[in-house]
Formats: structure tokens, sequence, C-alpha cells
């Protein structure tokens, strides 16, 4: 039990829980931009497992993790712009769509795959870290949350950014607006398609980050269905946030968190069922949205495809 | 009357010619089903490379449906039945409802995994197999070489298959050391292809202390290869890998210790003369030292006199000097790590 309060366990554990909190972030940041503009994006799954095999063959490839996270956002854009022209502009079942493109992509990548590394299983090194100066030094919480790859900075950084663009910017004006009222966005002369496309686009292209962060630091390799229903815990964390991105932020960390307490419960030697101690995560987020979601108002126009002039 | 006895009897024609295509002298072609490619060094590649073995040495094609992934596979199943499957082996313990579904709907015998209970003749059966022998091997040996006292055990999921060889790590680790501590850790309910989570947990176990890692996973046990690549033990030193049912020797980078190896192959002969013989169904099937159907991996990592030690061992295993009892329930498996740490 001594090992339980080390140092070096608890900084693991917590490393481990902002390791496992970034994918989920950068996919509920970007399910959060596609929702507010009214598409659902089941595909996000999809999305994240294309970033997550290109984003690794371009990084084991060149070398380069940063290289290896463009490969996975445009990976992830090109998954999306299918998305686009098949709900956005063909105005089709955003959830049959999404959930054929899930499926595809995991089949797709799952082949793809088998030809090129099923022999070899490369592995990439272990990703540098940039270290906070001072805060780095604090005990546990320095190594487990201030020594990280510069992504994982640039994704808590990015929530900020979405709050700005949600309150401050005409485009986060225009998202909310396709979202709610698509025919009111329209008569000020905005055009609804074109929003929605750059929404469901920047979707794919932070999935695609995600799932290149799950592959090439998260694993430090590709295996097929890696992604193991990341994007679907996206589309949750998007849900419950209510269009808010620090919402989205707290509802990763606390998932990650409760991952790092299974992992903590079973190292302990607590003999209850593993099944219950894995329900944590879950039951976590439950929690949260029962406390929290029941006032959830989600976009009046979401789902709903916009055709000009419809009733 | 005399329409009634023809009809009768032809109804009974019928209906022995329809039976007569799950019976012996139509088994030309099985099927196996895996929910990863069968060239995972692992749990997969070992039940495709055993099916096409059983297969060539039967005389029967095999038809290979790999990377299924672990949803629904009753349409791959009725497709290969349709295709002429005389058998068709679901090698998943996640296919162990929509298999037997398939076997009554079409009278096509399947093989599956983690189910003792539903042998039906002729129809369905179960080769939930063990390991436990080697595990405890590995276990003594894991016990011989750790610097830190501490191993690790990180599994995927829990399947009674997995459960036993865990069980036996344990064991064999006791019984070497008793002082020695066994920390387990599962990824998940179903984690098997969850790399990124075999790889946090496996850093984690690291960090609470343990220098060897006996892993079990699919596709997750390449994240617990890449947290024992890439991290330091306690001591700074090296931290090694025991790997389960495959070799991955050819993509080892020095930290593999050794493998649990199984070979499937006797196991799927044996079902296909069962098949042959009218017999299928009616029992189980075991791998074990004795035919090296499991056998411990040597690599270059492992001492010379620990290697002498641990075949010493096996052989009193074989001879059954030592007994080791396969633990297949996950609450059992549980409380046998509480008690290793007290």
């Amino acid at each position: 039990m001594g090992s339980l309060f080390s140092e070096v366990f608890l900084g693991a554990l917590l490393f481990g829980a902002v390791a496992a909190a970034v994918p989920l972030l950068l996919a509920g940041l970007g399910e959060q931009i596609s929702e507010k503009s009214g598409i659902l994006n089941i595909g996000i799954e999809g999305m994240m497992i294309a970033g997550a095999y290109f984003g690794f063959l371009v990084a084991y490839s060149s070398g380069s993790l940063w290289l290896g996270f463009l490969g996975g956002a445009l990976a992830g854009g090109i998954v999306a712009s299918v998305m686009a022209i098949l709900c956005v502009r063909l105005g089709l079942n955003q959830i049959v769509i999404g959930i054929g493109l899930t499926l595809g992509l995991e089949g797709l990548t799952a082949l793809l795959h088998h030809v090129q590394f099923s022999r070899t299983y490369p592995r990439l090194p272990a990703a540098d870290v940039l270290a906070i100066p001072l805060l780095s030094d604090i005990p546990v919480l320095g190594p487990a949350l201030f020594r990280h790859h510069l992504i994982v900075y640039l994704a808590v950084a990015l929530v900020f950014v979405m709050i700005y663009v949600y309150r401050r910017t005409q485009l986060g004006l225009n998202l909310q607006a396709a979202g709610d009222k698509p025919a009111a966005l329209d008569v000020a002369g905005v055009d609804v398609v074109r929003t929605r496309t750059v929404a469901v686009l920047s979707t794919g292209a932070l999935a695609g980050i995600g799932g290149a962060y799950l592959a090439n630091i998260g694993a430090g390799i590709f295996v097929p269905f890696i992604t193991n229903g990341a994007g679907f815990l996206g589309i949750v964390l998007a849900m419950l946030a209510r269009g808010r991105p620090v919402w989205v932020l707290l509802g990763a960390l606390l998932f990650g968190i409760s991952l790092s307490l299974t992992t903590a419960l079973q190292v302990a030697g607590i003999n209850i069922p593993t099944d219950v101690i894995q329900m944590i995560p879950f039951l976590a987020v439950m929690i949260m949205l029962v406390a929290f979601g029941r006032r959830s108002s989600l976009p009046a126009a979401l789902g709903i495809p916009y055709e000009r002039g419809a009733r | 009357m005399k329409n009634f006895i023809l009809k009768g009897a032809s109804a009974l024609i019928i209906s022995g010619l329809m039976l007569g295509s799950a019976t012996a002298a139509d088994v030309n072609t099985i099927a196996i089903l895996t929910p990863e490619e069968g060239t995972d060094y692992g749990w997969n590649q070992q039940g495709v490379d055993a099916a096409k073995a059983a297969g060539e040495a039967a005389g029967v094609e095999v038809i290979v449906a790999q990377g299924l992934g672990y949803g629904d596979v009753r349409p791959t199943l009725r497709e290969l039945a349709e295709d002429g499957a005389n058998l068709m082996i679901a090698h998943a313990s996640g296919y162990n409802t929509a298999a037997p579904e398939i076997a009554k709907e079409l009278n096509v015998p399947v093989a599956i995994v983690d189910t003792p209970s539903a042998l039906t003749p002729g129809l369905i059966a179960d080769y939930t197999l063990s390991g436990h022998a080697g595990a405890y091997l590995a276990g003594r040996m894991a016990a011989k070489m750790s610097r830190s006292n501490t191993l690790g055990i990180v599994v995927s999921g829990e399947p009674p298959s997995w459960n036993s060889q865990s069980a036996g790590f344990a064991q064999g680790v006791k019984a070497e050391n008793p002082d020695a501590k066994v920390i387990y850790a599962v990824i998940g309910p179903a984690a098997y292809s969850d790399a990124a989570g075999g790889k946090r947990v496996t850093e984690s176990v690291i960090a609470a202390g343990a220098d060897i890692i006996f892993g079990q996973g699919n596709g997750s046990s390449f994240g617990m290869l890449q947290a024992v690549e890439t991290s330091k033990a306690g001591d700074g030193g090296k931290v090694l890998f025991i790997d389960v049912i495959g070799d991955k020797t050819a993509i080892d980078k020095g930290n593999l210790l050794s493998s649990v190896v199984w070979n499937i192959e006797p196991v799927y002969s044996a079902m296909i003369a069962d098949l042959k013989s009218d017999t299928f169904g009616t029992k189980s099937y075991a791998i074990g030292l004795a035919d090296d159907s499991v056998k411990l991996l040597k690599t270059p990592q492992i001492p010379d006199d620990v290697w002498t030690d641990v075949m010493a061992m096996r052989d009193d295993i074989i001879s059954g000097k030592i007994t080791v009892e396969p633990v297949f329930e996950a609450t059992a498996v549980r409380a046998m790590m509480s008690d290793v740490q007290e």
C-alpha cells in the first residue's frame, strides 16, 4: 500500500490522467464546433482514427512529431470533407453518414496497417517534453502537469482561444446562429452551408490531431481500433459542456483522473470486482450529466440539414 | 395411408440428408474469425497459424476472416457458412454469443472460447485454453530476476484464459519468493486494442515499483511493450516484459524477457478429427507443457542458470511433482494478488 503514496507513483498517475485527457479534449472541442453550427458529427471517431493512422505514418516516416500532427489534422480534415459534402451540402442523414464513416475508416486503417506495419510494429521514441520553469519543480504536481509535450499546452490554450472565438468574434456568432436559427443567418447574408462546412472541417482537423496524439504520444505506436471509442467520448463531453469550452476541459480531465483512479485502486490491491472499478470514469461522467446536463440546451437546428426556403 | 407412409419416409430421407451436411464426411473447409489481424505476434496470429497448420495436416481448406473487430460478427459467420465452411472457429471471447446463435440457425458447427457450458454435441465446441503452468514458470523466473521484488501484471480484460495465467504467474512468484509483491491492473473491461491505455497503466505499475511486467493484451500489449521500452525502473535500470501466447522476438528492442507461447494447432486438429468421428462438441480441449503446446520462450535476457532452474521446474510439473491448479474466476485471481501483497 505504501507504494500507492510514493511521489513517483502519484506523479505517474496524474501524468497518465493528463495524457488520457488530451485526445478527449481535442475531440470534444472539435465536436463542440460542429454542434454549435448544427451538425451532429457522429463521424468524429472515424476522423480520429484516420488522424491516428496518418499522424503516426507521417511522424514515423519523417521523424517529426509536428509533421505527424499536421498529417493527422489533414487526414481528419479530409474525412470531414466527405461528411461536409454528404451532410452539409447534400443534406443526408448525419447519424447514418457519421456511423458509416467511422466503420469505414476503422476498416481502412486496419487494412493499411496490415499492409504496412503488421510485421514490424514500429514504435516511436518517447516524446520530448517541455518543462515549465519553476512550476515543473513542484513535488508530484510539477512533473505530472508541467512536463509535457508542447502540444498538450497548446491543446489547453485552445480552450481559451475557443472561448474568445465564441464570445468575441463574428465567426463565433455565425456558428451559433447556424445551429440555432440558420434561416436568420441566411437572411443576414451569411452563407449557412459555408459556415457549417468550416465547422465540420475544423472538427475533423482537431479530431485528427487528437488521434495523432493518441498514437504518437499516448501509445507511441498505431494499432487497429486504437481510438477505442475516444471520439464517442468526445461527443459526450461536447454535449455535456453546453457549448462551453472550459467544461470540455473539465470533463476530459475528470475522465482522465477517473481512469488513473481505477489504476490506483487496483494497484492498491482493493479486492472489488474490476468491472466496478472500471465503471468509475463513466459513472463520473454520468453523474456530471445528471447534475449539470439537465439544464443543457442543444442548438435548435442540431442534426437538421439546412435548405434555403424549406419549412 | 400409403401416401402418409411415403411422405413420412421422404421427410425422413430429406432430414437425414440435411443433418448429414454437418457430419464428418463433409469436413472440406474450416474458417477462423479473429478480431484483429493475424500478424500480432499473439492471440490472433497463433490462432490463424494454428488453423492453417491443422487444415494443411488434415487436407482441409482454411478460410481466414481476420481483423473483424469486437462488434457483431453474425453477417461474417453467415457469409462463411454460405461459402461452405464446415467448421467456424470464432477466435474471440466477444464472439461467444453470436457464434452459437448462427450455429443453431444454420446448423454449421462452431468452436468458441470461454464458454464451456455451451458444449452441444455436433454443433458447439469450446476451447477455453489455459497456459497457467507456463505462466507459473514465468512467475518463478520473474521472481528470481526481479531487482525490486515487485512484479506487475497488466491485462486488457479478464477472460478465463488470461485469469488462469495471471493466477499461475502470481502462484509462481509466491512459490519462488513469498516476500515478493505482485501488482495487478486491468486496463479496461474489454480494452484489447487500447494501446494507449496499455502504455498508461503499465507506466503507472512501473512507477509503483515493478521492474518486470507480465502483460496480457492483444493490440494493447504493444502499448505495454512501449511503456517498458521507454520507462526506467525505480533503480534506474531496465524494465523487462513477459508476453503471452505469441512470440514478439522479431520486434523486440531488448526488453522482452520471455513469453508463455501457445501452440493451438493440436487443438484445432483434434476438432477436425472430432468432426470426422462425430464426437465434436462432446469434450473440452487442453494445451500443456508436456507436448510443448505451452512453453516458455528463451531470450538472451534470461541467464543460463535461471533458465536451467526453470526448465527443471517444468520437468517437475510434467512429472506431477509440482502441481499448478488453474484459477479461472477473476474474483479469485484478484484475491490472490491481494494475498501476495500482504
